[in-house]
């Protein structure tokens, strides 16, 4: 018995006639930090996507194949993509706040969601969304000033939080590092360590040097394939396929 | 995708190619100083014992900077993959290189006292062949590294075996010279230790090519070569 969080399956991606993605077949094991590497257009942001079903609002996206959250088809009709983001959260490459409270921020999810019946257990899930992003000692004497007024670092921590709060298995980060300095880059790169205690990650990064410190599994896409997928330390080591050595050691764009 | 084996960033490949310029430099000067002292002990030559010792210096300084080179590469192209197995290889041979180079030394070293003492009849001549061999090894280690040649590393590697027993051949020889005559102690002790120093070289060799052979598969050789040394065991009675 595998311990796969997540599989995917010939998965296919169209956008109109332009084939984006070509079978893709990858297991995503639970509790695990797995980085997803390789040259813009090749199709990783595009599979991450399709983990959450992010690419269902994009017009002319054709998904084809199979992928399964602990067993279960994400593509099912009866599954709420809705309910499917609770479980499986997202934080992108720009801090995008609410222009909300921090508090709100952190709160919106639970709310909707109805995850919480009074205000004292949402005061709670606020807290520890903010722990868990190592947001919570900055943020607890101004939970109710705008999260926009938060440096680019804690408003991305923020996010953090807000895709915490819903309790999701998965959190997908796509790029979550790119608009941030170094500092900041190093708490991310710390929180997604810890959180890997309680979820499965998966991160899209354009800096390998990013992969190799935060990921355990790292898979290489290369012109929508997925070419190379392997323990992380093997992959920037002594990688199998001379296109991710190539793509590793900046041999090829 | 392009084929071709070089970097987007041209700066890189000057680097690179920089430090393994000098490595072999390093080599050819080791290579040098095996061939020099050799000779100096068998023709029992003072002058070229001296130049020797003070040639060890350029060897050592070279370890040094060939060491600031691969530090300052690791640190500002974070290189991964084959370019960290190469750096990483850089390393460990320039290391073996210089500790080759000691290993010369201390047989120019040993040229002056040998000069003042009797000749070991017969061991001179073994003693240069085994050299001589160690020197092979070491030439064909720094073709395989330029190469990237897994088949030459492989050859050098199992070529030890014959210097190994060169050395127990010899240190054979030296036990029985002295037992037959204890004026023979001083001068086969001597001798022994250049035997002992050059088995040595021999064995630094051969780690040399194992990293060459990481260096370009990505894993070192699984195999035990088998160890030709058996002095350990030898009593003088057998």
């Amino acid at each position: 018995m595998s311990t796969a969080k997540i599989s995917a399956r010939d998965v296919m991606v169209h956008y109109g006639d332009n084939c984006a993605l070509k079978d893709v077949n990858v297991e995503i094991e639970d509790k695990t930090v797995t980085a997803f590497i390789g040259p813009s257009g090749c199709g990783k942001s595009t599979f991450l996507r399709c983990l959450n079903r992010m690419n269902d609002t994009i017009d002319g996206c054709r998904v084809a194949g199979a992928i399964t959250l602990d067993g279960e088809d994400i593509y099912d009709k009866r599954v709420d993509p809705v309910q499917l983001r609770a479980k499986v959260g997202m934080v992108f490459q720009k801090p995008n706040p609410f222009p909300k409270s921090i508090y709100d921020n952190v709160a919106y999810g639970p709310r909707i969601h109805g995850l919480a019946r009074t205000k004292a257990e949402l005061d709670e899930i606020v807290e520890q969304s903010l722990r868990r992003a190592a947001l919570w000692t900055e943020a607890k004497d101004r939970l109710h000033t705008p999260g926009t007024g938060l440096s680019g670092g804690q408003q991305q921590r923020l996010c953090i939080a807000r895709a915490v709060a819903t309790r999701p298995e998965v959190l997908l980060m796509d790029e979550p590092c790119s608009a941030l300095d170094p500092i900041a880059t190093a708490q991310i790169e710390e929180l997604i360590d810890e959180l890997r205690q309680n979820f499965s990650v998966v991160i899209v990064t354009h800096s390998m040097q990013q992969a190799a410190r935060v990921s355990q599994k790292t898979a290489f896409f290369h012109l929508g394939n997925l070419v190379e997928y392997n323990e992380t330390g093997k992959i920037f080591t002594n990688p199998q396929d001379p296109r991710t050595e190539s793509y590793i050691t900046g041999r090829i764009g | 995708m392009s084929d071709n084996n070089e970097h987007i960033m041209a700066a890189f490949d000057r680097d690179l190619d920089g430090i393994e310029a000098l490595v072999v430099k390093m080599g050819g000067l080791v290579e040098v100083a095996i061939h020099d002292a050799a000779k100096a002990v068998a023709t029992r030559d003072l002058e070229l014992a001296e130049q020797v010792r003070t040639g060890d210096k350029a060897i050592d300084a070279l370890e040094i900077q060939i060491n600031e080179e691969t530090a300052r590469t690791l640190a500002l192209r974070a290189p991964m993959s084959s370019d960290l197995r190469t750096l990483l290889t850089v390393l460990k041979i320039a290391a073996g290189l210089e500790r080759a180079g000691d290993y010369a030394r201390n047989l120019a070293k040993r040229t002056e006292a040998l000069a003042a003492l009797e000749p070991i009849s017969g061991t001179d001549r073994t003693l240069r062949r085994m050299t001589a061999e160690v020197q092979q090894m070491l030439r064909n280690t720094l073709d395989a590294f330029v190469r990237r040649d897994i088949a030459l590393a492989e050859q050098v590697r199992q070529h030890d075996e014959e210097v190994d027993e060169i050395y127990n051949a010899l240190f054979r020889e030296f036990l029985t010279f002295m037992m037959e005559n204890p004026r023979n102690i001083t001068a086969c002790m001597h001798l022994h230790f250049i035997a002992k120093n050059v088995e040595r070289m021999g064995d630094l060799t051969t780690n040399m090519a194992e990293q060459i052979i990481y260096m370009v598969s990505g894993e070192l050789p699984g195999d035990l070569r088998p160890k030709g040394d058996q002095t350990a065991f030898m009593t003088g009675q057998d």
